[in-house]
């Protein structure tokens, strides 16, 4: 027994000597060129935050990949636990004020259903919540759901449960890996719905990716997001940030294993700009915003953020 | 007094700062006294359509509705659907297609067919106006009863555009209950209320009411609920000009003639009960 545990430490440590790359204390410096000016120095990256640590740009995508592909299996059971289940009464009531599909014979052949691009919807759940609205309550059977995430995971998540969906196979359901900040394959004005759930908050260059969403939405399409935000009410605040620092890293230690993509979670959340500052980005890209431009759900610790591409008459 | 100075008049005569002081201070009291700020005598409604009344003349009137461009687009199209499809999300629909928009466009009215509802009612509000300050509403109301425009009195005027603004709804009679039971969900109580008032304080503007007292509310109270009642009895009203709900207007406007009577003489009743007591009081002896 000891042998056998003694033998495995000695190959790990064998092992990683082995793997281990040589790195001198000094950077490399040719006196006969100029190799060294040309090297990239860290410092000159622009910075990025990833939680309540600042990093890199570069490596924001990565870093948040790493999360996502290390929560996509518990990812639903988590969500239960974290929000006690209010994420399904939230995104029901996201898909039901959008009523996506159309219960009136369309005038012209290209208006039948509508096309809805999901972005960082991996795990389908708004996707098939769509999907089923349109089908169940508006009769349409044209609608269609593309699901573009940058996690493959995630993708892979959301493909497994779309066999257990009537929409599996079929021309209505798409999946796609992409970065939202561009999307080439995207034509421009193609796009009658524009959804991100609980996504944007990850993305690296927030801004980018709505003027690629105005650039993919046809005039008068909408761009729909929700998100964490800032609760209103102090007392509810409290416990709200109670409950985000003490319990859910906890729930996540125990349940899925993993400590860490949870804490990221609950400071991405924290970090993430107020109803009023968003409301302002949206703008700043271009959309009319309707009304107060927001609702508040349970109190503001998510938000129903709306804006709608302007048409421009000739 | 340096402020005083420097305000002065530049026709009077400025030799010397402490004189015209004086005059100064003999003129702001000569205004005082010509324009008495209080009321003495019982309220008398003033009929002259030019007279701007409580409100300020340094501010432009709100408009009727505070929707953008885009949402009055598809509101307006989608009114000329009302009349078939109802104040329903198909109206809304349809409206934003024949205004160019796609389907998902109505999420640019985030209250719905509610919207549509306020949008009505708020745009008909100003479609009165329009009519009372294009000056032949009037003339027509006192052509009707055989009178010269300047001797209508307010309650007629009142009268009249409540009349006026009830036939506005002739279009949607069929589907205004729907609108109505709308207007009543929890939600939408405080909007309709609001939108309630406007019309109240409106029609009582333009008729040249200018009360500053208690009355201005129980006015816009009385007008209001007189409406409100008006618009159920329109629903069921079958006669092609709402001679029933005319009727019913004419009806409730003497009700509350006599309710109005009915109080003062309450009030009278127990002033003099108070007198009199006083007077019995006192002439046993008791100190008050």
């Amino acid at each position: 027994m000891s042998t056998m545990s003694t033998r495995s430490a000695w190959r790990a440590l064998h092992y990683s000597a082995k793997r281990r790359a040589f790195q001198p204390t000094t950077p490399y410096r040719c006196f006969s060129c100029a190799n060294r000016t040309q090297e990239q120095k860290p410092g000159n990256d622009r910075m990025t935050h990833f939680g309540f640590t600042n990093v890199p740009e570069s490596e924001k995508e990565t870093r948040v990949g790493a999360v996502f592909s290390s929560v996509a299996a518990s990812y639903d059971r988590m969500n239960d636990l974290m929000s006690l289940g209010i994420h399904r009464l939230w995104k029901d009531h996201f898909v039901r004020s959008l009523n996506p599909g159309s219960c009136l014979p369309a005038m012209t052949a290209d208006q039948r259903g509508w096309n809805i691009l999901d972005i960082a919807g991996g795990t389908g759940d708004i996707a098939f919540r769509m999907l089923d609205h349109a089908t169940n309550v508006n009769h349409d059977m044209e609608t269609r759901v593309t699901i573009s995430d940058i996690n493959a995971d995630m993708l892979a998540e959301g493909r497994k449960r779309s066999l257990d969906t009537p929409y599996y196979n079929t021309s209505r359901l798409d999946f796609v890996e992409a970065n939202a900040e561009h999307m080439p394959h995207i034509p421009d004005a193609s796009v009658d719905l524009y959804t991100v759930v609980f996504g944007i908050r990850n993305f690296t260059d927030k801004q980018a990716a709505l003027n690629e969403a105005y650039r993919v939405l046809k005039p008068g399409g909408v761009f729909a997001c929700m998100e964490f935000s800032k609760v209103d009410n102090p007392v509810l605040d409290g416990i709200y940030k109670r409950w985000n620092f003490s319990a859910i890293p906890l729930i996540g230690q125990v349940v899925a294993g993993d400590r860490d993509s949870y804490q990221y979670l609950v400071e991405s959340i924290e970090r993430f700009p107020s109803q009023e500052e968003f409301r302002g980005m949206i703008q700043k890209a271009g959309f009319m915003i309707p009304g107060q431009g927001f609702e508040n759900l349970t109190g503001g610790i998510a938000a129903i953020h709306k804006g709608i591409k302007p048409i421009v008459k000739a | 007094m340096s402020y005083l100075a420097r305000t002065l008049p530049k026709r009077v005569p400025n030799p010397f700062l402490a004189q015209s002081i004086r005059q100064t201070r003999a003129l702001s009291t000569k205004t005082l006294q010509s324009t008495p700020t209080t009321r003495t005598t019982q309220h008398k409604p003033r009929t002259n359509q030019r007279h701007r009344t409580y409100h300020s003349a340094l501010h432009a009137r709100l408009p009727d509705h505070s929707y953008t461009n885009s949402q009055t687009a598809i509101l307006t199209s989608a009114l000329a659907h009302v009349p078939t499809h109802g104040f329903s999300a198909t109206a809304l629909t349809l409206g934003a297609r024949d205004a160019g928009f796609l389907d998902v466009s109505v999420q640019l009215l985030p209250r719905g067919e509610f919207d549509l509802i306020l949008f009505w009612l708020a745009s008909r509000r100003g479609l009165l106006r329009g009519k009372v300050e294009e000056g032949g509403l009037f003339r027509r109301i006192a052509a009707e009863k055989g009178k010269d425009v300047h001797e209508l009195s307010v309650e007629e005027r009142v009268r009249g555009l409540l009349l006026e603004r009830l036939r506005m709804n002739m279009e949607v009679k069929d589907v205004w209950q729907d609108a109505l039971a709308q207007m009543s969900l929890l939600a939408n109580i405080p909007l309709s209320l609001t939108e309630l008032h406007a019309l109240a304080s409106d029609i009582l503007t333009l008729s040249g009411d200018d009360a500053v007292d208690a009355t201005w509310y129980t006015r816009r109270l009385a007008v209001s609920a007189i409406y409100a009642s008006a618009e159920v009895v329109m629903t069921r009203d079958p006669t092609p000009d709402l001679v029933e709900t005319a009727a019913f207007v004419e009806r409730r406007f003497e009700d509350r003639k006599a309710l109005a009577d009915k109080i003062t003489g309450i009030g009278q009743c127990a002033g003099f009960g108070w007198n009199t007591a006083i007077g019995l009081g006192r002439s046993w002896g008791l100190k008050i």
